[in-house]
């Protein structure tokens, strides 16, 4: 007989495993309360809250990336929720030809390392002679995120019974209808999911971006001004003040798409 | 009864309906058009181009991109400084993949076999959390672990271990003023950041394993060890490698983390953006870029050939 | 009368595979026709014509005259009772059973009111307010009927309505749906691999096998003089006699059916055979008879000699009994 109880060692190692996986994080929120500014001497010397204030009222750098970043994973999340979506719709069909191809594609910009991602956009941007702007980073960041809106919508499709999109048209509902009254009701919780993921990987992303923001002040996203700060430290407990926003900005979605999706084979986040 | 057999259509979304229930291929088409027009058009092309690219070359004296077809520029991908670039990546990539799968496989086999309830939300979350959360966060958080008047060179002078850090860091190959400055460190951060990719994977290929045949297993008279060698193992290998793909894909097209962290050797990552950006040598950048393009597929294709596709 | 539904010649091929392969059917007006046959016979596939998920590759279906070739599903008069009943899960069961009248334009006071008296119809007035899953199978499968009833369609098509329900219910419900249709005097269309379903509830039925009708008629005619060896063999309890076997039974040299209660058990004839197995039913004891190969099932009426297995017996049956079946 197998026992139900795991052995001491393999419960010590899963649950050290899962310590390793965030106490590293937790540093982060301990050294934005740090009276060191120059190095990152542990134990801290003093725990201050002034960081706090310093971000918010003396770094008037902060704030141009931050609702930059905002804006860029809206838009990219807004097109990858109606392209993903329209994906999903189209591959839960009957078999077509070029399903497996497109499949392929649709994971291509994540399967791929990001560097190459970028720097194919940003050649193309580069022979066709397209200034960066917004516009860019939103072409790149919409790229993977339809992925990410595709695979929780095709999940729900899937589990979705097909028998009650028949049901609706037999009851005399035209396709639009089926949309409103059947579809959306039942996609909705994991389109939001999707979205919300699309958000939080936009949001932080900076593999891609840097290829495809151009070096200009004004296209500098929250991520690219954390890995200038990274390379050229200033004040440094400020740069964990503004990694505690873009944690939470990550880490609310993430929860949220979680509750939303979870008690099916579907739970939103497996394949990013 | 005298309602018609044949309801009237009672407007246009009625007929288009009728329209895409005679040729399917029309709303197909409404459906893919957007999508397709987006990724198989702007990201394919650029891909596609960026490709046909590495087989131009650059004039080595005005510095300006030929555009005819060489091979040139990949013969020069085997030039001593750049073939280490490769070498050094991809080794970095196998070894990390390794302590990866390591590391994952108690999470993920505790995770899958163990954890009820409360407890399997709890490991579930507690893996997808790190997945998702912001992954230059997370690279900052080991900057202030791994430099050397942080948390561990506190805790390496506290417990008088200090020499043992400082040992590691004079083997020839690791060699840093700190973990922070030392390959050790950007091969320990890989490590954390692709840990989620390995388990997740892992964890659902162990949870297709039905207790039933373990049980059959130990009925057998096989002992645990038994058990674990010959029946867990090989059923958890497919996992083992679609995890591997992620954490030897990623690492393999990183230029962030080497950038921070580590002495700052150039990996294929770095090289490329280096190579694009300050060099301008798009054609050499692009052949670089090929590279893990080129180990990802025979990857795959070694991967499919071990069956590793058939589970999943 | 009318014919409610109409196949000419209908075929559906999916590639290589005929799954309905030259279908002719007339469903008279107010006739609760069943569709029996094993899975993968077509008789699913025949249903989905008839409400348009499926389109004919050859052939015509007229739903009363009229040509719906052309018609897709929303604009067809029919409603389905599905096998897993669809139920929309993000609506109550009032509005579940709404959902047509909805769609349709009707009013919402309207149609809850519809939607109310339908409830009460299939004696679920209570239940209205809840969901789905809050439901057992038999009440769903109301709920299903009643979302398909309220839209007064010309023809109520269920397809295996009754397969997912334990056997008690099944039956309370075979007797309850025969009763509606009646009432309503509705065309039902019902699809079914069970055969006493079918024979019991059916005013006509076609078998289907392979894609094809095998045979169509009543009930009686079904069970009493099927046209094929597999109409014998699916359908009934009737011993199926190979050629030789019927000619030495004194028929001619084709496949015969030959029912268990019109065979008898006689001191000495031309076909003899070994009791193998016995089984007391009550009213009469089935005798398993194993004779040229072939095993015979004859029916003893209760107060009658039943032989001892292992005894041999010759085999005899009612003059007319024995129904010809061709030679194929």
């Amino acid at each position: 007989m197998l026992s139900d109880r795991s052995p001491l060692s393999l419960r010590a190692a899963a649950i050290g495993g899962l310590l390793f996986l965030h106490l590293p994080i937790l540093l982060i929120f301990l050294y934005a309360f740090t009276t060191e500014e120059r190095s990152f001497q542990f134990p801290p010397p003093g725990l201050t809250t002034r960081w706090f204030a310093t971000a918010w009222y003396d770094r008037p750098d902060i704030w141009p990336p931050l609702w930059l970043s905002l804006r860029v994973a809206t838009i990219a999340t807004s097109i990858a929720l109606i392209l993903g979506t329209l994906v999903a719709a189209a591959m839960t069909r009957t078999a077509f030809f070029g399903r497996d191809q497109i499949s392929l594609l649709i994971l291509l910009p994540i399967a791929l390392p990001g560097v190459i991602t970028g720097m194919a956009l940003r050649s193309a941007f580069g022979i066709m002679d397209v200034p960066f702007s917004v516009w860019t980073i939103v072409l790149g960041h919409a790229t993977f995120c339809i992925v990410i809106v595709y695979n929780n919508a095709v999940a729900r499709l899937r589990r979705l019974s097909g028998g009650i999109m028949e049901a609706s048209a037999d009851l005399g509902a035209n396709a639009f209808q089926t949309f409103r009254h059947v579809l959306l009701p039942n996609m909705g919780s994991a389109l939001l999911a999707g979205g919300m993921l699309a958000f939080a990987l936009s949001f932080d992303e900076v593999i891609v971006t840097i290829f495809t923001a151009g070096s200009g002040a004004e296209a500098k996203t929250l991520p690219i001004w954390m890995l200038d700060e990274l390379i050229r430290p200033r004040q440094r407990p400020v740069t964990n003040v503004v990694a505690i926003v873009v944690f939470a900005a990550t880490f609310f979605p993430i929860l949220a798409a979680y509750y939303l999706t979870r008690g099916g084979s579907e739970t939103a986040g497996m394949g990013k | 009864m005298s309602a018609p057999a044949i309801l009237p259509a009672r407007g246009f979304a009625d007929r288009m309906t009728a329209t895409f229930w005679r040729h399917p291929r029309v709303l197909l088409a409404i459906l893919l058009t957007p999508p397709l027009l987006w990724l198989g058009v702007v990201y394919l092309g650029s891909l596609v181009a960026l490709l046909w690219q590495s087989f131009y070359s650059i004039d080595e004296f005005s510095g300006v991109v030929k555009q005819e077809f060489t091979l040139k520029t990949y013969a020069e991908l085997l030039r001593p400084s750049n073939f280490d670039i490769l070498v050094r990546t991809v080794i970095m990539a196998a070894v990390v993949t390794l302590a990866c799968a390591a590391l994952a496989f108690p999470i993920a086999y505790y995770a899958a076999r163990y954890a009820k309830g409360h407890w399997k939300a709890a490991f579930y979350l507690g893996v997808m959390l790190p997945l998702w959360s912001s992954y230059l966060v997370k690279v900052y958080a080991w900057k202030l672990i791994l430099a050397k008047e942080g948390i561990i060179g506190w805790a390496a002078e506290r417990t008088h271990s200090s020499w043992i850090i400082d040992g590691l860091l004079s083997i020839p190959g690791l060699e840093g003023s700190s973990l922070s400055t030392s390959p050790l460190g950007t091969f320990a951060v890989f490590v954390y950041i692709w840990l989620p990719y390995m388990i997740l994977p892992m964890q659902a290929a162990l949870e297709r394993v039905p207790n039933s045949m373990l049980e059959a297993s130990a009925d057998l008279g096989a002992t645990r060890g038994q058990t674990f060698r010959t029946v867990i193992l090989p059923l958890a290998l497919p996992g083992v490698i679609a995890g591997s793909i992620f954490t030897f894909s990623l690492t393999l097209g990183d230029y962030i983390i080497p950038q921070i962290i580590g002495n700052s050797a150039n990996f294929i990552g770095m090289a490329v953006y280096q190579l694009q950006g300050t060099a301008g040598n798009i054609p050499l950048a692009a052949a670089f870029a090929v590279v893990p393009i080129a180990v990802m597929l025979v990857y795959l294709a070694i991967a499919r050939r071990m069956g590793a596709f058939d589970a999943l | 009368m009318t014919a409610a539904v109409e196949f000419s010649n209908v075929s559906r091929h999916f590639g290589n595979v005929k799954a309905v392969d030259g279908v002719d059917l007339t469903i008279a007006e107010g006739s609760f026709f069943a569709m029996l046959g094993p899975s993968g016979s077509g008789k699913t596939t025949c249903l989905r014509l008839i409400s348009g998920f499926e389109k004919p590759t050859g052939g015509a279906i007229r739903i009363f005259g009229e040509d719906v070739s052309n018609t897709p599903p929303h604009l067809r008069n029919v409603n389905t009772v599905f096998q897993d009943y669809a139920l929309f899960p993000h609506m109550n069961v009032r509005d579940n059973v709404a959902y047509g009248l909805m769609v349709k334009g009707m009013g919402r006071s309207q149609r809850r009111a519809k939607a109310d008296e339908m409830l009460a119809l299939v004696k679920l007035g209570a239940y209205g307010d809840r969901k789905p899953a809050q439901l057992s199978g038999g009440q769903r499968q109301r709920v299903a009927l009643a979302r398909a009833l309220v839209n007064e369609p010309r023809v109520l098509l269920l397809d295996e309505p009754l397969g997912a329900l334990d056997l008690k219910l099944r039956e309370a419900m075979q007797d309850e749906l025969k009763a509606l249709q009646k009432r309503l005097g509705l065309t039902f269309v019902f699809v079914t691999h069970d055969q006493h379903e079918a024979l019991s509830m059916a005013d006509s039925l076609a078998v289907f096998n392979e894609g094809r009708i095998a045979q169509i008629g009543s009930p009686q005619d079904i069970y009493d003089r099927p046209a094929t060896r597999f109409v014998a063999d699916f359908v009934g309890s009737s011993n199926v006699l190979p050629p030789d076997l019927t000619r030495a039974l004194g028929g001619p040299a084709e496949w015969a059916s030959l029912r268990p209660e019109a065979t008898r058990l006689a001191a000495s004839g031309p076909v003899s055979g070994r009791v193998t197995a016995l089984r007391y039913l009550g009213s009469g004891t089935r005798v398993v008879i194993e004779a040229q190969g072939t095993e015979i099932a004859a029916l003893v009426p209760a107060g009658q000699p039943v032989p001892a297995e292992g005894t041999t017996t010759a085999i005899a049956f009612d003059q007319g009994a024995l129904h010809l079946m061709g030679a194929a």
